[in-house]
């Protein structure tokens, strides 16, 4: 039972990352129809800045307790890397996919190497900090609290954007945006606005996701293609441009990886990837996707 | 508004040869060509969809070649195209709220939504409902009001009554009726001489991306080059 509850709890963690990636991932496609490898970018340099700037803010007599405010600060400020990516992405809008995909993916390339001239090559790590919130024993049922805390913090973001597209004013100007691009100009919205606005959200999302996940695990160069893997195949099992859909494919991702990593730690991978293809033959648009027209 | 001397090609070929034309304020004007004769590229011209390779166009004296497409609709041009093009995953409110979203005007947003709904009073019903699950003459209103919302100086209606059936028509013709005598100015893409309302101010005749005729609309027959393309002959 124990061995059950850490594999469940292990995976929604996991879980809750990995949907902060998917969702900017999704919110970017669902808008402005690009398939943006660099979150996974995103999510490493959330990470590796948020190791630096707790390391430095803990080293200035912040107390511990600060832990998560000061990773949430730190993928914020990191989030201006968006708009400058998103200016570049502008010569590929009106492109065919395959510049898309080359393009970010150079953007991978280019981040890991900025990375590795800032951070170094080795994995760094942020330590002694996962349990500064304490942690819930029963028998040998050991979870973190801060694990919790960024269970609830991706709960919450899941439930604030969802609030956002569907409730305020701009979130639906975004949806009209996504929807018919031309029509939406026409009728007096900003669309390199909403663009830039979109896409600076999904980094965030990249961003901050990334930082929190460091004060349990080491930040790494093959952290970027890692994520943008599992959040691919997230957004194969939910569906491209759903946010829902993102969501139930965290979630299975993440409970898969954690079942794997406990009973076949060498089939984590693979065992993902069954699912995916369980799905595209299944439902080819995902779980959540509107079929192709 | 005035259109100059439009030239506008499209991969090579001429679209728009040397089109002029004028829409005063209050005025209904109606632009009437067969398919393919220019009249939605004219539309998209003047909407910033379309560079032309010259000419000018000019609201109340503003230049408007050069602007994006959302700067010259938050000038005050309001585009209703001719496929509808009304938002599925919005309701019909917020298909018709939208653009008190992004223009401000002299009247208030709840204002030019009731005017919206006074000019297509069977929207009132469906304000709840998806734009996706309207009919196809439901979806035209939508537009229009949509458009209209937009609290325009000049509203650009392209193919307002095309392929709806016959039944729905009026509807739409009354409610242009109305919006003209909100004193808007109008003007209207029609494919069909015996769709132009009988209050149009005046009318355009294009064909092969030229205007062949513009005056009165009593007077279109008299020519008969022009009779024959208006009455898709020849």
């Amino acid at each position: 039972m124990s061995a059950f509850g850490n594999i469940l709890l292990g995976g929604i963690f996991h879980a809750a990352v990995l949907f902060l990636v998917a969702a900017g991932l999704q919110l970017v496609f669902g808008v402005q129809k690009i398939v943006n490898l660099a979150c996974g970018s995103f999510y490493a340099l959330g990470a590796y800045f948020g190791i630096t700037f707790v390391t430095l803010a803990l080293k200035a007599g912040m107390p511990q307790w600060t832990l998560l405010p000061l990773l949430l600060v730190a993928g914020a400020v990191m989030a201006v890397v968006g708009p400058p990516i998103e200016r570049i992405l502008r010569t590929v809008y009106d492109r065919d996919e395959s510049f898309q995909l080359l393009l970010t993916f150079a953007m991978v390339l280019m981040f890991q190497d900025i990375i590795r001239f800032l951070w170094g090559a080795n994995p760094t790590s942020l330590d002694n900090v996962q349990l500064v919130y304490g942690k819930i024993v029963a028998g040998d049922f050991i979870v973190p609290v801060y694990n919790l805390l960024v269970i609830a913090a991706a709960i919450g973001a899941a439930a604030l954007i969802g609030l956002f597209l569907q409730r305020t004013n701009y979130g639906r100007l975004l949806r009209a945006t996504a929807e018919n691009r031309t029509m939406a100009e026409a009728l007096g919205v900003n669309v390199r606005g909403i663009y830039a606005a979109v896409f600076t959200l999904g980094t965030l999302l990249g961003t901050v996701g990334g930082a929190l996940v460091v004060p349990t695990a080491a930040a790494s160069l093959d952290m970027a293609v890692e994520v943008v893997i599992e959040a691919f195949a997230v957004v194969v099992i939910g569906g491209l441009g759903s946010m829902a859909g993102a969501l139930a494919g965290s979630l299975l991702v993440g409970l898969i990886r954690a079942g794997s990593l406990v009973f076949y730690p060498e089939f984590e991978i693979l065992a993902i990837y069954l699912i995916v293809i369980g799905v595209l033959l299944l439902k080819p648009s995902g779980l959540f996707g509107k079929p192709a027209a | 508004m005035t259109a100059g001397n439009l030239v506008v090609d499209i991969d090579g070929s001429p679209i728009l040869r040397r089109v002029s034309l004028e829409v005063s304020a209050g005025e209904l004007v109606c632009l009437v060509g067969r398919n393919g004769a220019g009249k939605s590229t004219t539309f998209r011209t003047i909407m910033g969809a379309r560079k032309p390779v010259s000419g000018a166009i000019a609201l109340e004296g503003r230049e408007l070649l050069g602007l994006a497409p959302f700067e010259i609709a938050r000038l005050g041009i309001g585009f209703a195209p001719e496929e509808s093009e009304v938002f599925g995953d919005l309701t019909v409110a917020e298909n018709i709220l939208l653009p008190t979203w992004t223009r401000a005007t002299q009247r208030s947003a709840t204002e030019r939504e009731a005017l919206a709904y006074r000019v297509f009073p069977r929207l009132e019903r469906y304000r709840a409902r998806g734009g996706q699950q309207l009919s196809g003459g439901e979806r035209k209103m939508v537009s229009i009001a949509r458009a209209l919302a937009l609290d325009p100086k000049l509203l650009l209606l392209d193919e307002p009554t095309e392929g709806l059936s016959p039944a729905v028509v009026p509807s739409i013709v009354d409610g242009i009726g109305s919006i003209r005598q909100l004193g808007h100015a109008v003007l209207i893409a029609e494919s069909n001489l015996h769709h132009v309302p009988d209050f149009a101010d005046r009318l355009y005749v294009i064909e092969r991306g030229e205007i062949i005729y513009a005056g009165a609309p009593a007077d279109v027959r008299k020519d008969l080059a022009v009779a024959r393309v208006v009455d898709g002959v020849g």
